[in-house]
């Protein structure tokens, strides 16, 4: 039917389809002559009646795009009134299209109505769009999204960038994949390009801090806990500067399937089933840091679980604050030698950087919390304090 | 009346000592750095700490026995330990 076979390839090449060999249940349009055979539009659209998702169009481009793909049979009209015909009886208020025959669009009274009347033959503007027809709609809701100007980064959403961007590698993700991947309407790649950018230099300020805080914590179990040795040939007096500079923390392929997703401003830490059986690996592999969890792991191969770290995080940026450079951290004496003198190692923070990391919480109460545990409930320590003597915090007295 | 800058007093408190958690101080070694640097009452510390450990018990409890593993091993030891060290990498540096 060449009506049909024009649609097919009409859709092919002008919604800038990409065919993920990997995409189950990806419709091969390529292989059936009927599309609209194959496309279950109740599936589609999980309603009893014939409506078409929601799209909130605007309606010059609406008006632009579909003027030239629409056939005669199409009409366009614009009208000012929010009628709505819709048999579903939905009040929602985006721009609905029906299939067929009569189409409704119900948009804010101020605005501006178009009212598309077409066949099948349509366009959506979003590439990414038609891809998520008939695959993914039954898995996930129906993206409630307005195609605005500017994006509203809701965790929902992200969620979905992140899972994009790690199936792609992060270093490696275009984003005009990840829009693919993402399949989510109405947003353009220029939104997925700019969040990209803030997610990449987000996360490489996150895994510096992490890199440190690994460093020093796995430092600290070479001078007190390995039993097998440090690598170093040098004498346990030089832990190695391993940190590559913050920009350049690279990313060995192997690791992806374990990186944790970090967490990004704003947003509540989501999934964290991938987190637990992240801990136990990397030990030492200092670069790839991002597998490193808060606390070193203990080499007998307890390993502690800190669920309750992980899904606490509520602050805007969930880095560690690691200790400063570890030459302030450990106190040690200088007599050293290799072989003859008896090197004494006091495993505790040095008080210089102790007193830095306090005084960084006192200049800069706004930080968000390194590990971000769970907060006791105010009231309850009140109550605690009052019982031992204290009745207003901060107390008017200074300490002891 | 004190309602909101007790809470806050409370959270900046939460905030030093999850520092000193990151640097795996004990829990006294955390009062007397917070009462020392920032002047904090050491009962105010360890009931924050105390209701924190409440809130997140499996945290705390896995951090306790990271904490007596280390304690386990005394300075001695450690310094046996990373003598022989030495002595090994000396010896196999020896080629």
């Amino acid at each position: 039917m060449t009506a049909a076979m024009e649609s097919q390839e009409f859709l092919l090449t002008s919604c800038e389809f990409i065919t993920d060999p990997e995409e189950k249940g990806f419709l091969d349009f390529t292989e059936h002559g009927d599309l609209l055979d194959i496309i279950d539009f109740d599936d589609l659209f999980g309603v009893a009646g014939d409506v078409l998702p929601d799209l909130e169009m605007d309606p010059e481009i609406l008006a632009g795009e579909l003027s030239d793909h629409v056939n005669a049979a199409s009409t366009i009209t614009t009208t000012s009134s929010s009628e709505k015909t819709d048999s579903q009886g939905e009040t929602n208020k985006k721009g609905i299209w029906r299939k067929g025959e009569e189409v409704v669009s119900k948009r804010d009274h101020n605005k501006t109505h178009v009212v598309v009347n077409y066949d099948r033959k349509r366009k959506y503007s979003s590439s990414a769009s038609s891809k998520n027809k008939g695959i993914r709609n039954n898995e996930l809701p129906k993206p409630k999204v307005k195609c605005v100007k500017k994006v509203d980064w809701t965790p929902e959403l992200h969620r979905r960038f992140v899972d994009a961007v790690e199936k792609l590698g992060v270093e490696k993700a275009v984003p005009s994949r990840i829009l693919d991947l993402m399949g989510v309407h109405c947003l353009t790649r220029h939104n997925v390009a700019s969040h990209l950018q803030k997610y990449r230099s987000h996360r490489r300020h996150l895994l510096a801090r992490e890199a440190e805080a690994a460093n020093w914590t796995r430092k600290r179990h070479i001078y007190g806990l390995d039993s097998t040795g440090a690598n170093n040939k040098n004498g346990w007096l030089a832990p190695a500067p391993t940190l590559p500079p913050p920009a350049t923390v690279p990313s060995p392929p192997v690791n992806h399937h374990h990186f944790r997703p970090l967490h990004v401003w704003g947003h509540p830490m989501v999934d964290q089933s991938v987190i637990p059986h992240v801990w136990h690996k990397h030990l030492p592999s200092p670069l790839w840091v991002s597998e490193t969890p808060y606390w070193p792991i203990i080499h007998n191969g307890t390993t502690p679980y800190f669920p309750t770290v992980a899904t606490k995080f509520r602050a805007p940026v969930a880095g560690i604050q690691a200790p400063p450079p570890h030459h302030m951290v450990y106190n040690y004496k200088s007599d050293l030698g290799f072989g003859g003198t008896r090197p004494v190692v006091d495993l505790h923070p040095s008080k210089e950087s102790v007193d830095a990391a306090i005084g960084d919480v006192l200049t800069r109460p706004w930080l968000p919390l390194p590990l971000g545990l769970k907060p006791p409930a105010v009231d309850g320590v009140m109550t605690e304090l009052q019982r031992h003597g204290i009745s207003e915090v901060p107390p008017a007295a200074s300490c002891a | 009346m004190a309602g909101s800058s007790s809470a806050s007093y409370i959270h900046m408190v939460q905030h030093m000592i999850e520092k000193c958690l990151i640097f795996h101080m004990s829990k006294e070694e955390c009062v007397e750095a917070l009462s020392k640097h920032a002047n904090i009452t050491p009962v105010i510390t360890s009931t924050v700490w105390k209701e924190l450990e409440k809130e997140n018990k499996e945290f705390f409890k896995a951090y306790e026995e990271r904490q007596s593993k280390q304690e386990q091993m005394s300075e001695e030891e450690t310094n046996q330990m990373i003598q022989k060290i030495i002595s090994d990498s000396s010896k196999d540096s020896d080629d």
